[in-house]
């Protein structure tokens, strides 16, 4: 065979790496990218994608089957549900703070820094505190967990175009990082970026979800997001050189190939093998494209992924 | 810089500093350096930021009495010598060292009283609050910085009166302002007085009484100095930082009420060197240019002088002044109006049957006309209806009226006049049943029976307009006045006022040309469906939507400096004819991902403009005509190029540069600048027909301007060519002078 030179792209910019945990927690390292995701003879891209389990403050009732039997009892604890996660193989978890939704609970920042401190006592990896995606509520019971949390540097969200500025300002005040949620647009994406920066929020501690659908719901859009996010980030554009957060898990267990299994075609297949295919692909689709945390649900669709990571990284 | 203001801070300075070392000499010797200091408000609440300004400003963590052996050392060492009599100086410099000797001395004064426990104060059986605790601090400055609460207002002094005090109290509560409150003046505090009136004081209330001298009002500055190094990631020590940080972060003020004396001058230097302004209800000389504050640095404004019929309208509008002078802006969070409000409502269309009144609309008479004033000729949220309102007007008629819109702010600029009445439209339909329609003088309001049920009635335009202007363009409007005319001989008079400036406007318009500028402005509002798509709009090509004039773009600019619409600096001449400059071309390479290298505003043939989803119009060459035809998105029909409008655009949409073919608003086919370089208007051949009638009147103008006045009968539409075949004997027919010209190819 002749010897083929295989062409290199030189890109100027490099992903901002951002350090989750610490203060007696675990630390997870993420972004850092000098080049595409899995191109190991181009650059040396230093930390392989990292999967976050999703941890509710309450129990899920209208959980999948397949996600359910896969738990257990678990899911009726935080506290043993995020013990749980960590035995899957989590390298992060991620708390919703669900039962703050107005329509789910309504709860309040005592709550929100109870779940919080529970999870924080039972596991030791970093954590990521979503609140329930209400801009107000997101706001309250953020800023109760980010104190209850201060010094261990968690990741809190959703900062979002109209709320951003108070999760920004907890994150200031007690030193955690930024989690910038915006709808599949990479000027919006960037926008908020610059506008989280503009209040002071340090570079390394800015995280960007710029959201994805699953499988068959837009996962092409989340895929030409994240590489059009990546690309200018390497072409140098330091507004958004961050890592990279993407749901997978919240996804593809809300759309109807994970979870019905009556009165759908019979090429459909059995449910759960199904339900994990679909997360695992769509959690596949988005670490190519760039993706640094990405956040799941069941561990069998993990331990897929994990060893499509191993595999890619060659580890 | 005032010289009687410098020589007073830095008297006032002198003694402080002096007061602070006798203190400190005397407490080493009673207690020892070894005495901890450690501030705590009256609950017991703490700091983990030592004596805050001296940590923040200096970096020196004081524990103890002995480490403010240094710190006084340093202050001794700003302090200025007390300027001469006959030498006038700028002072500024010398005036903000004693402010800054001050807030050390203070802190220092403080910090010693702690040492001895004589702090927080307690006096006639009322215990002050001391400084602010962290927990509280880390609350209110979260709402600060999200936006909740504007800043804090420093009363210093005691007011005019109690109710005077009380109502300048729930004046600054009503717009979120924080209030700490300090000092005397003539042996009174607004302590005492907002005690003696029953006010609630305390975190609950927002109203923090600090001490009783003016020593105290160095808590506020700690409470400042300690929201910059929280929330606005600062090293301790970094003092430019810091100050720069409340500068433009934290929109605090000093109000002194009472006379002021050197002590209160030597701590108002200390909030200027922070941007925050000082106000007096007393005359002391006016220091009003810019610069270490965001605006005025000083200003006087005599209680008595102010106007309003009695003392609690005075005090209304001491605090306005002060909100307005501190740059605060107003939000308003629902527009208080009895009828729902939002996007849902702007499409609706109130029907004959349904009408209770209208406003224009043919054979009628309705205008709306906003105008830029001076900050102080306004007053913000004056709305006022002159003339007949709703109680008085018959089912289903018809009446004039005028919708004068008067804006004031500090950004604001003549020429966004026009961009911000074109809201108006949209602002107004926003309520339920009222529907808008038009602008200028051919405005039509139609308002539903339901809504004036529900007591809608003229001011509310007023209203609609008060509340939305401040949330849609706070960041160029301070204040918005609004008048309603209902009086035919007024709205008769005032028309043709309207119609002048409406000339005028158009007149300055034409005028702005391209030369004019040396700077463009992108559109990328639509990357995210044409992610390569960079739209540059020119004074005389609007944006290819047809939404988006150079104008336009340049007041989204201002109010969003982060958004859409960046300044394009044309940059050095590459070629004059094609419209090719090396500002253009940098700023499209790089807002393209890199995929457009070279673009030119004057040409069709030659790296044209991109072209993205939304254009009104698209042009394409006809080879075989030796022209282009237009065809806008309304026109279903097919067009001589073979295409529809939905095929051509699939072919240059999307980004994409082709060469021949481009998007383009409707308007531009009229500009000035309309294809130059192949020849501009006479290269049409076809044209839609809707476009036609359209723009009858400004395509008549433009094909008189450019010699060919016939020219409009000589290009084809789809109501008698749809093919090549049919066009070209049509063009040989009328004699089109496209056949003639220069090969387009």
């Amino acid at each position: 065979m002749p010897d083929v030179e295989i062409p290199l792209e030189k890109w100027t910019g490099k992903v901002k790496e951002v350090k989750i945990g610490g203060g007696g927690r675990k630390e997870v390292v993420v972004g850092g990218e000098s080049t595409l995701p899995f191109l190991a003879f181009e650059s040396s891209n230093p930390n392989p994608p990292k999967i976050a389990i999703e941890v509710h403050d309450k129990e899920p009732t209208t959980w999948a089957a397949p996600l359910l039997s896969a738990w257990g009892d678990a899911v009726k604890d935080p506290g043993t549900w995020a013990k749980k996660a960590v035995e899957f193989g989590a390298d992060l978890i991620c708390l919703k703070l669900l039962s703050a939704h107005p329509e789910g609970g309504n709860t309040g920042p005592a709550e929100a820094k109870a779940s919080v401190e529970k999870v924080l006592s039972a596991v030791d990896l970093p954590l990521i505190i979503l609140g329930p995606g209400v801009a107000e509520k997101d706001n309250e019971v953020i800023t109760a967990a980010s104190d209850a949390a201060k010094g261990q540097r968690v990741a809190l969200g959703n900062c979002e175009e109209k709320n951003y500025r108070t999760i920004g300002a907890v994150c200031l005040s007690d030193g955690h990082i930024a989690i910038a949620k915006t709808p599949l647009d990479i000027n919006l994406c960037k926008q908020l970026n610059i506008m989280l920066s503009d209040m002071g929020v340090p570079a390394d501690s800015i995280i960007m979800d710029p959201d994805t659908g699953a499988l068959g719901y837009g996962i092409e859009y989340g895929y030409s997001i994240n590489e059009r996010v990546r690309l200018a980030a390497l072409g140098g554009d330091a507004m958004t050189a961050f890592p990279i957060l993407n749901h997978a898990g919240g996804e593809v267990w809300r759309q109807k190939e994970a979870r019905a299994s009556d009165g759908v075609p019979d090429a459909w297949g059995d449910l759960e093998e199904r339900s994990i295919i679909w997360e695992a692909v769509t959690a596949t689709s988005v670490i190519n494209a760039g993706c640094d945390i990405v956040v799941m649900c069941h561990p069998k669709a993990i331990e897929r992924i994990k060893s499509t990571i191993e595999k890619l990284t060659g580890k | 810089m005032s010289r009687f203001i410098a020589t007073s801070a830095i008297r006032g300075a002198t003694s402080a500093v002096e007061q602070a070392d006798t203190m400190l000499q005397d407490a080493l010797k009673e207690l020892g350096p070894d005495t901890p200091i450690r501030f705590t408000d009256t609950v017991g609440g703490g700091t983990v930021y030592y004596l805050p300004t001296i940590y923040g400003l200096l970096g020196s963590k004081v524990e103890t009495l002995g480490d403010l052996v240094p710190v006084m050392e340093h202050a001794k060492s700003l302090v200025p010598p007390v300027p001469r009599e006959n030498l006038w100086l700028p002072y500024l410099g010398e005036t903000l060292d004693a402010g800054a000797a001050t807030l050390y001395a203070f802190e220092t004064i403080e910090g010693v009283r702690f040492a001895k426990g004589e702090q927080p104060e307690k006096k006639n059986g009322f215990e002050f609050n001391g400084p602010i605790n962290d927990a509280q601090m880390r609350s209110w400055g979260i709402q600060m910085v999200d936006g909740r609460m504007p800043g804090f207002a420093a009363l210093v002094g005691a007011a005019k009166s109690n109710e005077v005090a009380v109502k300048i109290v729930r004046e600054l509560q009503s717009r979120g302002q924080l209030i700490f409150l300090c000092s005397t003046s003539n042996g009174r505090s607004i302590v005492d007085q907002l005690q003696e009136e029953g006010v609630d004081m305390g975190y609950d209330t927002f109203i923090v009484p600090f001490g009783s001298d003016t020593i105290s009002a160095i808590y506020a500055l700690g409470f400042a100095t300690r929201a910059a190094l929280s929330f606005g990631n600062i090293e301790p020590g970094d003092f430019r930082k810091i100050l720069l940080y409340n500068k433009f972060r934290c929109f605090a003020f000093v109000l002194a009420l009472g006379p002021v004396d050197d002590l209160k001058y030597a701590a108002a230097a200390g909030a200027i060197n922070y941007g925050f302004p000082v106000f007096a209800d007393t005359v002391i000389p006016n220091i009003l240019p810019t610069g270490v504050t965001r605006f005025e640095h000083v200003v006087s404004m005599p209680f008595d002088d102010i106007e309003g019929k009695d003392d609690l309208e005075k005090a209304e509008r001491l605090v306005q002044r002060c909100v307005e002078l501190r740059g605060i802006k107003i939000k308003i969070a629902k527009v208080p109006i009895p009828v729902a409000y939002g996007p849902a409502f702007e499409g609706e269309v109130v029907r004959r049957a349904d009408l209770a009144v209208e406003f224009g609309g043919k054979g009628g008479m309705c205008f709306e006309w906003l105008r830029m004033k001076d900050l102080d000729e306004i007053e913000d949220g004056k709305i006022e209806v002159i003339g007949p309102d709703m109680d008085s007007f018959e089912e289903g008629s018809k009446h004039p009226l005028a919708i004068l819109v008067d804006v004031a702010g500090r950004k604001m600029q003549k020429d966004f006049e026009p961009v911000l009445e074109r809201q108006i439209h949209h602002m107004t339909n926003g309520a339920e049943g009222i529907s808008h329609q038009g602008q200028r003088d051919i405005t039509w309001i139609r308002m539903h029976k339901n809504a004036i049920a529900k007591g809608f009635t003229l001011r509310h335009l007023g209203d609609i307009l008060h509340a939305c202007m401040h949330n849609d363009f706070g960041a160029i409007v301070d204040k918005v006045q609004v008048t309603l005319y209902s009086d035919p001989a007024k709205v008769e008079e005032l028309i043709e006022e309207a119609r002048a400036v409406y000339k005028e406007r158009n007149a300055r318009m034409a005028g702005l040309t391209d030369e004019a500028v040396d700077t463009y402005y992108s559109c990328t509002l639509c990357q995210s469906f044409a992610p390569n798509h960079v739209c540059v709009i020119n004074p005389e090509r609007v944006g290819l939507c047809g939404a988006y004039s150079w104008l336009d773009c340049r007041a989204s600019f201002e109010i969003n400096p982060n958004g859409p619409n960046q300044p394009v600096p044309k940059g050095k001449v590459i070629d004059e004819t094609l419209g090719e400059w090396e500002g253009v071309n940098n700023f499209v390479y790089e807002h393209s991902n890199k995929n457009i290298e070279r673009f030119t505003v004057y040409s069709l043939m030659d790296a044209p403009m991109t072209t993205c989803g939304c254009c009104e119009c698209v042009m394409a060459i006809i080879p075989e005509a030796n022209g282009v035809m237009i065809v806008s998105r309304d026109d279903y029909g097919m067009t001589p190029s073979g295409m529809t409008f939905t095929t051509l655009m699939a072919t240059v949409g999307g980004g994409l540069q082709t060469p021949g073919m481009m998007g383009h608003g409707k308007i531009y086919i009229t500009s000035k600048k309309f294809i130059p370089v192949e020849g501009g208007i006479k290269r049409i051949v076809w044209l839609s027909q809707n476009l036609k009638e359209e723009l009858a009147e400004e395509l008549k103008e433009a094909c008189e301007r450019e010699g060919v006045p016939d020219l409009i009968d000589k290009m084809a539409d789809g109501s008698t060519v749809t093919t090549v075949d049919e066009l070209l004997p049509f063009l040989e027919e009328k004699g089109h002078p496209a056949l003639t010209m220069d090969p387009i190819m």
